[in-house]
């Protein structure tokens, strides 16, 4: 399938989850669910630039193209998780990954920046490869624990069903985490991880 | 400065919204001595269970620490109240305090489980993953606590929580140092190891100035605002109304207020303790209550 085939069932993944996320944050009223987006190819900017409150959120399709500067991507979202503009008093970010390719940049010093934010450490890190062309290890990287490992969508169905539970599983496990010692947390994830959906089989035809 | 002749103490603790929704208990807990709130010496504490699934009994730990805690200050405060020698009770206080308040809160628990053993179903959520199965981190808990006397004031914490102090002049100020490996929903714990290191203690001499108000909190209350200048302004708030309104409505209505700041804020559980000298009385009986004006998110 072609990269704009991609694009589309991305645009359209993030469409569909838009509402349930919507659900969710109205089933937790004591948690402001705030959404933004990076977009990276040939380089890195804000797709959604102000944090938007969930039940004003509203998706602006993708276009496909370039290459892929996941570094500079980290590195613009290192910026925001910073003290300021951040307080030290928030629920952890959910931070989702999502590429179809290799990084053509500095991908390390991106992540090193992000890692060395205490939000970007504790953040929920969740990488989703869409296609084969993916790099998993790269991914893994940003995830940094061994419990969770990259989503891995072949088929449009798959990416929705993903993008799905991101916005929604993981989404309500952040926004109520229970107070936990230190050590638990070095031990394993901050935020439990809800279980993941079943990605299903793919037709021969719909396979990327 | 005037002796204080009295210190006077207000305190509430309410389960969260939330945890009302998820059918969880207040794992919060909050005691004071002299019971009736009211002495030349006083002790208190606030204590906030961990919530998540290996602390199974994080509310009967954050009961045990508040009533280890609530004794052991109260008598080291009572026993110091009329010494002199200031800089030996600052010491005592900052080394002895935390070694003592964490070793009596561990033997609290090892009593309580030796009485009450956990069952398969409460041990297997305890270890986890770990291959380490110390029992007593079921009763994980944090603990924010103060003692107060004529001379001096006594501040001690271990995890999450806040403590206020504000002036006669509405100042405020945060006299326990922060610990900036507080974040996202991780804390330092009574029940880690070496626990006693963890504790931030500040030691308050009274012989120029003294708090008009001390604020103590579990982190559902500070987590219901907004940002921080609005919880740091909850604090000459509580003054203002404490002089307006007077003690009792603001014991009153405490329940309530407390109610509506985890049902609009946070969600969590909201334990509040509000110490402040005698002379704080009650301006005017007739008045209505009204609640403070700082509001949570």
């Amino acid at each position: 399938m072609a990269v704009d085939g991609k694009i589309q069932s991305l645009n359209t993944a993030i469409k569909e989850a838009i509402p349930h996320m919507q659900d969710v944050a109205d089933e937790n009223p004591n948690a402001q669910v705030l959404v933004r987006a990076v977009k990276f190819s040939d380089g890195a900017q804000w797709h959604v630039s102000q944090p938007t409150d969930i039940s004003d959120f509203k998706w602006d399709d993708l276009e496909a193209g370039g290459v892929t500067a996941m570094g500079m991507a980290l590195g613009i979202v290192a910026d925001q998780l910073k003290i300021p503009p951040m307080t030290d008093r928030a629920l952890p970010p959910v931070l989702v990954l999502i590429s179809d390719g290799q990084p053509t940049d500095d991908f390390t010093g991106g992540l090193q920046a992000l890692m060395n934010e205490p939000w970007g450490r504790k953040a929920v890190r969740v990488a989703i490869a869409i296609g084969e062309d993916a790099d998993p290890e790269v991914l893994k990287k940003f995830i940094a624990n061994p419990e969770l490992r990259p989503l891995q969508a072949n088929n449009p169905e798959a990416l929705i069903k993903y993008i799905r539970w991101v916005s929604t599983a993981v989404l309500k496990s952040a926004s109520a985490p229970a107070s936990q010692t230190m050590a638990a947390s070095v031990a394993g994830l901050n935020v439990p991880i809800p279980a993941l959906p079943d990605a299903g089989g793919a037709s021969a035809d719909d396979v990327w | 400065m005037d002796p204080i002749s009295q210190w006077q103490i207000i305190g509430q603790s309410v389960r969260g919204a939330a945890h009302e929704r998820q059918g969880t208990p207040n794992q919060d807990a909050i005691g004071w001595l002299p019971k009736s709130g009211v002495g030349s010496s006083l002790a208190v504490s606030l204590a906030d269970g961990h919530g998540s699934a290996r602390y199974v009994r994080s509310h009967i730990g954050s009961r045990l620490a508040v009533k280890t805690s609530t004794r052991l200050i109260y008598s080291f405060a009572a026993r110091h109240k009329d010494a002199a020698n200031l800089s030996l009770i600052k010491r005592t206080a900052e080394e002895w305090l935390p070694q003592a308040l964490a070793r009596a809160w561990f033997e609290a628990v090892k009593e309580h489980l030796q009485e009450n053993p956990l069952s398969i179903a409460e041990a297997q959520a305890v270890k986890g993953k770990d291959t380490a199965e110390d029992h007593t981190i079921a009763y994980g808990t944090t603990l924010v606590a103060a003692g107060v006397t004529d001379a001096f004031v006594i501040y001690l914490q271990i995890g999450d929580g806040e403590i206020l102090t504000v002036t006669d002049g509405s100042e405020v100020k945060r006299p326990v140092p922060n610990d900036e490996r507080l974040i996202a929903n991780e804390t330092t714990s009574l029940c880690a190891e070496n626990a006693w290191r963890d504790f931030r203690v500040a030691f308050q001499p009274l012989t120029k100035s003294r708090p008009s108000l001390i604020l103590l909190a579990t982190d559902g209350y500070p987590n219901s605002f907004r940002n921080e200048s609005g919880f740091l302004q909850a604090g000459s708030d509580m003054l203002k109304t404490l002089r307006a309104e007077g003690v009792s409505r603001v014991r009153h209505t405490l329940p309530d207020w407390l109610r509506d700041t985890t049902r609009k804020g946070s969600g969590d559980d909201v334990t509040l303790a509000i110490l402040y000298p005698g002379k704080t009385r009650v301006q005017n009986q007739k008045r209505r209550p009204r609640p403070h004006k700082s509001k949570p998110a």
